[in-house]
């Protein structure tokens, strides 16, 4: 059976149709503080459906959409959820051209933002659930959507995507949290999505100004190194994490050098997150 | 509720924009975007003036596509010299095709807000060995495809398969001749080798009538309707900038290389479904050239569905019935009987096995992950 909903998640609106239960049962508890009757246009329509084929009885598969596009190879049902967050990641990388949409989480404090651009497996995500749950305001987990010419952050509410260990740390860190069913071995290993607090989702369409970029570097032998970075530097690392600085040209560029130029930029190498949090809250903020 | 009519409505007269709601606008915005064909579109409505009336949300989508296309435009400039630098050491000129050949000359109407998903260009056959290697070395390198796949396109097709520049991922389709070999229509390729010429940056490109000529080849000698309508507005966008002297040409150029009976399809088609200005003499000219009556309603029926928008949200049952019809007659002109017959088995078999097995299993580009 075919379940279809409006999903208003500031500042897009998607509309999603699925036959999995997995998915609508992770969505309805992942969203739960969302606008599911907004009278909003959808702007992207999502579908993810079991795929068909005698091997659904073998290696049930799913298929993400986004209308009559599909831009992943078909994943294992069990990890229909999982693709569907990555789909609309996806739908905002690839066709929306109006932000700067750098690849990283966003939290703030009293509207003041701090960007944490950074690769995969650096730690970030980690990093982006123990803050959010210790009082800071999660803007974006995985894309800080720049408004061009300023330095203003809008917010892209969405789950925290978790990896591997970090899941087991975040359960025990914040066990009433809600979190999503386990996608086991997708490309990115085991993957769980956290669901921030609810001051986070009630403040989605509240902007915040940045004040520092931090690129976080997770590294186990390693107590607590903060190197100021100059601005070539900083901009070289941001521009690498843009998702459409190629295709939307000088406006991404003269947004991420006069960003660079009034905000400090810092590389932290950690192994305890309590540290960071410290260090941002008594020196960034 | 949106219909191909709609759409096409919007593209003949772009003030019926102002009239849209945003619950029109919505399935509006998908059909155009599957048909590659919102970034056109915004520019249509630029040029009429009703852009900056939209509603925030028709012009959220449209400035979004305006941006990628804009993006394409100005790369294609970069791409376009690069490759011509490649091949100049080993003497051979491309000439570009298609969208890139439109984006590359500002003057010609579908460059702007034309997107496409390769670079297409016209290299002579005998040198097709020495550019495969030449583009090799700097990066250029071509996709896994099946056996079979391989087969089709290196004996009956009119290009390679296609490469891929593997930084960039600029798709490459190199073509030896405008229609597939096996078709036995592919015209003498001297015939439109006088109709090349220089764009101001220098980059090889057909003319006017000629690369008009290969746009309703490619549009109307083909089985694949997919961007069927966009390829009918840049006929469309193509034709009202022709003087008299290019429609002399065209035609002259198509009675040489055998494709008249397409020239009087596209300009039926173009004046019909989007009321496209054609010369009194040209239509003329071209009367003799239709067919039987009976003939003519079925190849009206087929073109009137399949030329218009295809989206599942605007297409009826008797357009996917011309779809069909289209494809079958597409093959057969593209095949002789034979060949046609194995073509149609070899891919019916792969239709079932993926069937049975799921449509991705044995998918080349997914060996690795199996």
């Amino acid at each position: 059976m075919n379940i279809k909903k409006k999903l208003l998640l500031p500042p897009f609106c998607f509309e999603i149709t699925t036959n999995s239960h997995l998915v609508a049962e992770n969505l309805q508890k992942i969203y739960q503080f969302s606008d599911w009757s907004s009278t909003k246009p959808a702007d992207y329509q999502l579908s993810l459906q079991h795929a068909n084929g005698i091997r659904r009885f073998l290696k049930p598969q799913a298929q993400f959409k986004a209308d009559q596009q599909e831009p992943f190879q078909p994943m294992l049902a069990t990890q229909a959820y999982a693709m569907l967050e990555w789909g609309m990641n996806w739908c905002i990388a690839s066709h929306e051209m109006q932000f700067v949409v750098i690849h990283s989480a966003v939290l703030a404090k009293d509207n003041k933002a701090i960007l944490f651009p950074a690769p995969p497996g650096s730690g970030k995500s980690t990093l982006t659930a123990y803050l959010a749950f210790q009082g800071w305001r999660l803007l974006s987990d995985e894309m800080a959507l720049i408004i061009p010419h300023t330095r203003t952050v809008q917010p892209f509410v969405r789950p925290i995507c978790l990896k591997n260990r970090s899941i087991e740390l975040a359960r025990s860190w914040f066990p009433n949290a809600t979190f999503s069913s386990v996608a086991t071995h997708t490309h990115k290993g085991d993957v769980v999505h956290l669901s921030p607090p609810a001051d986070s989702w009630h403040a989605a369409t509240l902007p915040a100004e940045i004040v520092a970029v931090v690129f976080p570097r997770y590294t186990a032998e390693t107590e607590l190194e903060i190197y100021q970075l100059n601005q070539a530097q900083s901009f070289m690392q941001l521009a690498s994490n843009a998702f459409n600085y190629g295709v939307i040209g000088s406006e991404g560029f003269e947004t991420l050098t006069s960003l660079i130029a009034q905000v400090p930029g810092f590389e932290v190498c950690y192994n305890n997150v309590a540290e960071v949090a410290n260090f941002l809250e008594e020196e960034l903020l | 509720m949106a219909s191909h009519q709609l759409i096409v409505d919007l593209f003949i007269d772009p003030k019926r924009a102002l009239t849209l709601d945003d619950d029109t606008w919505v399935p509006v915005i998908l059909v155009l975007r599957h048909q590659q064909l919102l970034a056109r579109f915004s520019y249509q409505f630029r040029g009429a003036g009703v852009f900056s009336r939209l509603s925030s949300y028709a012009q959220h989508h449209l400035r979004n596509a305006e941006i990628i296309a804009d993006k394409q435009y100005r790369q294609i400039e970069l791409e376009a010299a690069e490759l011509t630098m490649l091949l100049s050491s080993i003497n051979v000129t491309p000439v570009f095709l298609k969208g890139a050949a439109y984006a590359l000359q500002p003057h010609l109407k579908p460059g702007a807000g034309r997107t496409f998903s390769d670079i297409d260009v016209l290299v002579p056959k005998k040198d097709i060995p020495y550019i495969e290697q030449q583009l090799a070395l700097f990066g250029y390198l071509g996709e896994p495809i099946s056996d079979y796949d391989q087969h089709y396109f290196r004996n009956w097709t009119h290009e390679i398969p296609p490469i891929c520049h593997h930084g960039r991922g600029t798709v490459l389709d190199i073509h030896h001749n405008l229609v597939p070999l096996v078709s036995g229509r592919a015209p003498q390729i001297a015939a439109f080798e006088k109709h090349v010429i220089k764009t101001k940056s220098g980059y090889a490109v057909l003319d006017l009538p000629a690369i008009t000529l290969h746009s309703l080849m490619h549009l109307f000698f083909n089985e694949v309707f997919k961007h069927a309508f966009r390829d009918l507005t840049d006929l469309h966008l193509l034709f009202t900038d022709f003087s008299e002297d290019d429609w002399t040409q065209i035609i002259k150029l198509s009675a040489e290389t055998g494709f008249m009976f397409e020239l009087m399809l596209a300009v039926r088609y173009c004046q019909k479904i989007l009321g496209t200005r054609i010369p009194p003499w040209v239509c003329q000219q071209l009367e003799p050239i239709a067919p039987n009556a009976v003939r003519l309603w079925l190849l009206d029926f087929i073109f009137s569905y399949t030329l218009r928008p295809n989206h599942p949200l605007v297409s009826s049952k008797r357009q996917k019935i011309a779809n069909f019809f289209a494809f079958v007659r597409g093959h057969y002109l593209k095949m002789p009987l034979p060949i046609l017959f194995w073509h149609l088995m070899m891919k019916s078999f792969f239709a079932v096995r993926d069937a049975i097995f799921g449509k991705h299993h044995f998918n080349p580009k997914n060996s690795a992950n199996r």
